[in-house]
C-alpha cells in the first residue's frame, strides 16, 4: 500500500493554488491541502476541492479508435503539415506551450494564445496586461475596484479583498451584480470610470482578460490605470495563460474567433490545440462544433478527456498535469514548479518535429532564460518591467442590451465542470415583470433558441441575466434575450 | 507489562533516536510494527520542507523511518487517511486519536486493527503564520531556519549557523502569532484515549531530551510496544516518580492555560445573535472545504447538510452550514481543520465549538475520549 504524492498547483484558474495531489496504487486520485502554499496558504475553492471529480484522463485515439499513444503521436506527426494553425490558451506547462512554439516555428505558423486583445492593443502595454501584482500587494491596497465577481470568478481573491479591507481599504465593485463584500456597487459609464472611481497609485483595480474580451474594455481600463497611477491585474481563466503569454510575447495573435472564421471560410484545414477545448473555452458551443466538424485534421495533444476530444480526429493523451515535469506563471506572474517528472507532452511534441526525446531540459533553461531567473522559487515573483504606455482611444462596445443573458465566467464555467450552479441570477423586478414563480424553471429564448432554467433572485443589474454554466441559446458573452415562465 | 504503566523509552538506532523529536521511540515501534507484520500500513508525515509534510499511508518501514521528528507546523489530523479494515497504525495528536475514536463510533474506523500511537500535543501552528512570525517577531529568514522545538514555554528556532533564537510563546499568541486558535483552547494534551501516549513530559535526568516518555492505555499499546522491544528496536525503563509527577504538573498547567483561553476566545456573543452568524458566514463560497476536511464528520458525499442546501436555493446564511453546526455538536473536537482550510478565513471551528462545548458540557459527554455512545445516539425518539 503506497501512495504517489504531487506537490502541484490547481488548474482551474490563474491564481494556481497550491495543492497535494494523491495518487493511490489503482491510480484514483484525491487532492489535499498544501497549507505552505505560498498563493494559497493550502485553501481552495470548490473547483480545486472537487479536482478529482472533474479530472478525467484522456485517452489517445485515431478516428474515434484507441491507439497507443506512440501511435497518436505517429499520425498526428504526419498530419500536421506545413499551414496548420496551432492554439495553447495556457491550461499545461510552460514547457510544452515552448515544444509546440518550436513545433509551429518548424511549420512556419505561431501559436496562439488566443486572448485576442494581445493582438489589437499597442505591445508596450502587453507587460501590464499580462503579469498582474502579488495577492500581497492587494491586502495593502487603499481602494479596490472590482471589475469581476471575486466570489464566482476568482474565488481565492476574496480573502484578500478581505484582509485589505480589514488594513482599511474601501471596495468598489462594478459589474452586473453587487458584490456584498464590497462598501459600495455601481455601474459606471466607462467614460466616467476617472471621475467616479477616484483612484491613485495607493488603488489596485481588478478586472479579468479572456479570449472572448473586447479589446476596447481593455483599453478602457489600462487608460484608467495610466491616468490615476494605481496598479492592475487582469486575471486569467486558464492557470498559465501568463506563462504562455509571456512565452509567446511579440508574436502575431489571432483571437479564437478569427480562428474559427478562418475555419468557415475554409483558410484553415488542420488545428492543432494543445489543453484548449474551444468547445468549453468559447461562448457559442454550436458554432464551435460545427467550424470544428469543417477541418480536415483536428488534432488535440491534450491530458483531460473533455468535449473536443470526442470529435477530434487524433488525440495525442498526455500525463494529467499534476504529474508533468514543468513550471506554470500565475496572475501574479509567480513561477511554481510541478514536483512531477513526466515529459509525455514534450516528447510527444518533439517527437513530431523528429526530435530526439528529452528535449525537457534545453525548454526548461529556455523559459528560465525568459522569466530572467537561474531557478523557480515559489516564493519570489520574478521581476517584470511594465513599461509606460500611451492612452489610447477606446470606444468599448455597449454590452447591454434590454434583456441580456451574460456569462459570469470563472473556472466553474470555463473548465465545462459538473456543479451545482445550474441556474441563472436576476432581480426581483426582472422575476415579477416576467411573472415567474419559485420552483417553476424560467424560460429563456434568444434567436438561438430556448432553455428552462431554475432561477435564483439576486441583486443583478436590471434586465441582466447572470449564468455561471453554458445554455444552448447563446451566441456570445452577451446574448439578446427574453425570459417568460 | 500492564495498562497504566510508565516508561521512558528510545530507539535503539542511534540515527532514528537522534532525528526522533524524543528518542525516536514511536518512529522505532510503527517501523517495527510494519516489519513484523502486526499492522499493513502506517500513515506518517512525509516531510517536504521545514515548514511543510503531507500524511502518506505506507507499508514501507523506510519512510516511516525517514518521518522521525515532531512538526509544529503541520496542522494536519491524520486519521482522515484511515482506511477501514486495514491494520493500521498512526502518530496521533489529541485531535489525531479523538478523530480515530469518533469514526470508530461511526463505522469508519475498525478500532480493533487501529494501533493509535499517541503524542503529547502543546498545539500546532499554521505554516504561513509561522513563516510571518518569524520574519516579523525573530527577524529571521524562513530559509534559513534548520530545527525547531518548545522547551519551557518557549518557542525556539535552530538556524543553519546553528544558532538558537527563542521567544516566549505567551509573548507571541499575543501578537497573534504562535499557535493556532483551536490549539490555545484545546484542553486535552495527553492523548489518554490512545493505545499508548509518548511524549517528553516528564523525561528527566540523563535521559531528557534523548527518551520519550510511554503510558500504557491498552491491551493494543502493550501489543505495539512489546513487538517493538522483541524486534530489539527500542528498549525502556520504568519511568520514576518524579518524572510522572512533573508530568502531571505541566499537564495540570497548560489545562489551565487552556481554560483562559477558552474564556478569553469564546466568550459570549454581544448583541445579536442572528447578525453575528450572518456575518460571520457571509463571504462563504460554498467550497464544501469545511466538510472534506473534518475528522468526525462520517457522511461522505451524500449529506443532511448538502442535501438540503443548494447553491440555487441558499441565503448567504445557507442550511448547509445551519445543519453542520447542529449536526457536529456531539463530535467536534476543536480541531481547526475547517479554519484552516477556509478560503475566505471564516473562523469556523470558533462557531463550531460554539455550538459544541455548552451540548458537551450539559450531556457530560466529550468527544472522542473513549467509546462512549455520543448522547444524540442515545435518544430515544418513541417514548414506552
Ligand atoms: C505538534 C506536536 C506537539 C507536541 N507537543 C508536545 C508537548 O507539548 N509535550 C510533550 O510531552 N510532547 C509533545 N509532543 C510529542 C513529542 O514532540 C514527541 O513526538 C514524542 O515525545 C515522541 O517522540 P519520539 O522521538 O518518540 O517521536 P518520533 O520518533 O520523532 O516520531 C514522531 C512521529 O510523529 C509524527 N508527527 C510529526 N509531526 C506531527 C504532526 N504535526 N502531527 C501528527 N504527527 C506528527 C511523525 O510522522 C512521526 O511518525 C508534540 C508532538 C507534536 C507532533
Ligand atoms: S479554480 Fe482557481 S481559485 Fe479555485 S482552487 Fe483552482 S486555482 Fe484556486
Ligand atoms: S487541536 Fe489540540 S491536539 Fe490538535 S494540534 Fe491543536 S493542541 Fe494539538
Ligand atoms: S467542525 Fe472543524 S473543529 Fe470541529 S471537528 Fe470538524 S474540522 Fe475539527
Ligand atoms: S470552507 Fe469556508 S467557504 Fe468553504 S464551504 Fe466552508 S465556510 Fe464556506
Amino acid at each position: 500500500m503506497n501512495e504517489n504524492i504531487f506537490t502541484t498547483v490547481c488548474p482551474g484558474c490563474s491564481i494556481a493554488c497550491g495543492m497535494y495531489v494523491r495518487e493511490k496504487d489503482d491510480g484514483a486520485i484525491d487532492i489535499d491541502w498544501r497549507k505552505d502554499a505560498v498563493v494559497n496558504a493550502g485553501k481552495l475553492c470548490r473547483f480545486g476541492v472537487r479536482l478529482s471529480a472533474n479530472l478525467k484522463n484522456a485517452t489517445s485515439r485515431v478516428d474515434g479508435n484507441e491507439v497507443e499513444f506512440s501511435d497518436a503521436v505517429t499520425a498526428a506527426g504526419k498530419a500536421i503539415g506545413d499551414g496548420a494553425t496551432f492554439v495553447s490558451v495556457g491550461n499545461t506547462t510552460c514547457a510544452e506551450h515552448l515544444a509546440l512554439m518550436k513545433l509551429a516555428e518548424s511549420k512556419g505558423a505561431v501559436v496562439n494564445t488566443g486572448m485576442g486583445a494581445f493582438s489589437t492593443i499597442p505591445s508596450e502595454c502587453h507587460p501590464t496586461m499580462g503579469v498582474g501584482i502579488p495577492l500581497d500587494a492587494i491586502e495593502d491596497a487603499k481602494k479596490i475596484v472590482l471589475f469581476i465577481d471575486p466570489y464566482e470568478q476568482y474565488p481565492l481573491l476574496v480573502r484578500r479583498i478581505l484582509a485589505a479591507k480589514k488594513n482599511g481599504a474601501t471596495v468598489t465593485a462594478v459589474g452586473w451584480k453587487a458584490v456584498s463584500l464590497a462598501d459600495e456597487n455601481k455601474t459606471i459609464d466607462p467614460a466616467n470610470y476617472e471621475s467616479e472611481l477616484a483612484l491613485d497609485s495607493d488603488s489596485v483595480i481588478i478586472a479579468e482578460l479572456n479570449p472572448s474580451t473586447d479589446p476596447e474594455r481593455v483599453m478602457v481600463l489600462l487608460n484608467l490605470a495610466k491616468a490615476s497611477g494605481a496598479a492592475i491585474m487582469f486575471m486569467k481563466p486558464f492557470v498559465n495563460a501568463v506563462g504562455c503569454d509571456l512565452a509567446s510575447k511579440k508574436t502575431e495573435q489571432k483571437s479564437l474567433d478569427q480562428i474559427i472564421a478562418e475555419i468557415n471560410d475554409g483558410s484553415i484545414k488542420t488545428l492543432v490545440c494543445l489543453d484548449s477545448d474551444l468547445i468549453e473555452i468559447m461562448p457559442d458551443e454550436t458554432a464551435v462544433r460545427g467550424a470544428l466538424g469543417k477541418l480536415d485534421n483536428l488534432i488535440v495533444i491534450t491530458s483531460r478527456a473533455s468535449a473536443i476530444t470526442d470529435v477530434a480526429k487524433i488525440v495525442v493523451a498526455t500525463e494529467p498535469l499534476y504529474k508533468k515535469a514543468g513550471t506554470v506563471v500565475n496572475a501574479e506572474g509567480r513561477a511554481l514548479q510541478n514536483s512531477g517528472e513526466g515529459t509525455d507532452g514534450v516528447d510527444a511534441i518533439g517527437t513530431m518535429m523528429g526530435q530526439p526525446v528529452g528535449m525537457y531540459d534545453e525548454i526548461h533553461a529556455a523559459l528560465l532564460a525568459t522569466l530572467g531567473i537561474d531557478a523557480v522559487d515559489e516564493r519570489v515573483v520574478p521581476a517584470y518591467e511594465k513599461p509606460d504606455y500611451a492612452a489610447m482611444d477606446a470606444n468599448p462596445t455597449a454590452e447591454a442590451v434590454e434583456t441580456a443573458l451574460v456569462y459570469a465566467g470563472g473556472p466553474f464555467f470555463w473548465n465545462g465542470i459538473v456543479d451545482d450552479n445550474d441556474f441563472v441570477e436576476m432581480n426581483l423586478d426582472m422575476v415579477t415583470a416576467n411573472s415567474l414563480l419559485k420552483g417553476i424553471p424560467a424560460k429563456i429564448t434568444s434567436d438561438a433558441g430556448e432553455a428552462a432554467v431554475k432561477f435564483k433572485v439576486s441583486d443583478v443589474a436590471p434586465g441582466v441575466v447572470l449564468s455561471n454554466v453554458k445554455l444552448p441559446m447563446t451566441t456570445g458573452m452577451v446574448t439578446s434575450v427574453t425570459v417568460s415562465r | 507489562m500492564d495498562i497504566g504503566d510508565c516508561y521512558v523509552g528510545w530507539a535503539t538506532d542511534e540515527d532514528i533516536r537522534t532525528r526522533g523529536a524524543s528518542g525516536g521511540l514511536v518512529t522505532a515501534m510503527l517501523a517495527a510494527a510494519l516489519e513484523k507484520g502486526l499492522v499493513e500500513a502506517v500513515v506518517v508525515l512525509k516531510k517536504i520542507g521545514e515548514f511543510e509534510a503531507v500524511p502518506i499511508v505506507t507499508s514501507d518501514p523506510e519512510e516511516v523511518k525517514a518521518a522521525a521528528g515532531s512538526m509544529h507546523s503541520v496542522p494536519i489530523v491524520l486519521s482522515r487517511y484511515l482506511e477501514y479494515g486495514t491494520k493500521v497504525a498512526l502518530p496521533a495528536k489529541p485531535c489525531d486519536a479523538r478523530s480515530t475514536i469518533e469514526q470508530a463510533k461511526r463505522g469508519q474506523v475498525d478500532i480493533d486493527t487501529t494501533y493509535i500511537v499517541g503524542l503529547n500535543c502543546g498545539g500546532t501552528m499554521h505554516p504561513a503564520v509561522t513563516r510571518e512570525m518569524l520574519d516579523v517577531m525573530y527577524k529571521l529568514d524562513p530559509e534559513d531556519i534548520e530545527g525547531e522545538e518548545i522547551d519551557k514555554g518557549k518557542l525556539i528556532f535552530e538556524t543553519k549557523d546553528g544558532k538558537e533564537h527563542a521567544i516566549k510563546i505567551d509573548e507571541l499568541e499575543e501578537e497573534g502569532y504562535g499557535r493556532r486558535e483551536s490549539c490555545q483552547y484545546c484542553a486535552v494534551n495527553i492523548p489518554t484515549m490512545a493505545d499508548i501516549a509518548c511524549g517528553n513530559w516528564g523525561v528527566i535526568g540523563d535521559l531528557a531530551g534523548k527518551g520519550t516518555f510511554v503510558e500504557i492505555n491498552t491491551e493494543k499499546g502493550i501489543a505495539i510496544l512489546e513487538n517493538a522491544i522483541d524486534a530489539g528496536a527500542v528498549e525502556i525503563t520504568p519511568a520514576d516518580d518524579k518524572g510522572k509527577a512533573i508530568r502531571a504538573k505541566v499537564d495540570g498547567a497548560m489545562m489551565n492555560v487552556a481554560a483562559a483561553a477558552n474564556e478569553k476566545h469564546l466568550s459570549p456573543i454581544e448583541g445579536s445573535h442572528l447578525d453575528y452568524y450572518m456575518n460571520a458566514l457571509k463571504d462563504c463560497i460554498n467550497c464544501g472545504a469545511c466538510k472534506t476536511v473534518c475528522p468526525v464528520c462520517a457522511c461522505g458525499e451524500t449529506a443532511k447538510c448538502t442535501e438540503f442546501s443548494s447553491a440555487s436555493d441558499t441565503y448567504k446564511m445557507s442550511l448547509f452550514h445551519l445543519v453542520r453546526f447542529v449536526h457536529l455538536m456531539d463530535s467536534c473536537i476543536g480541531c481547526g481543520q475547517c479554519t484552516d482550510v477556509c478560503p475566505v478565513d471564516i473562523p469556523l471551528t470558533h462557531i463550531y465549538q460554539r455550538f459544541a462545548v455548552p451540548m458537551q458540557e450539559e450531556f457530560e459527554y466529550k468527544p472522542g475520549m473513549d467509546m462512549t455512545t455520543p448522547p444524540f445516539f442515545g435518544v430515544d425518539l418513541i417514548e414506552d
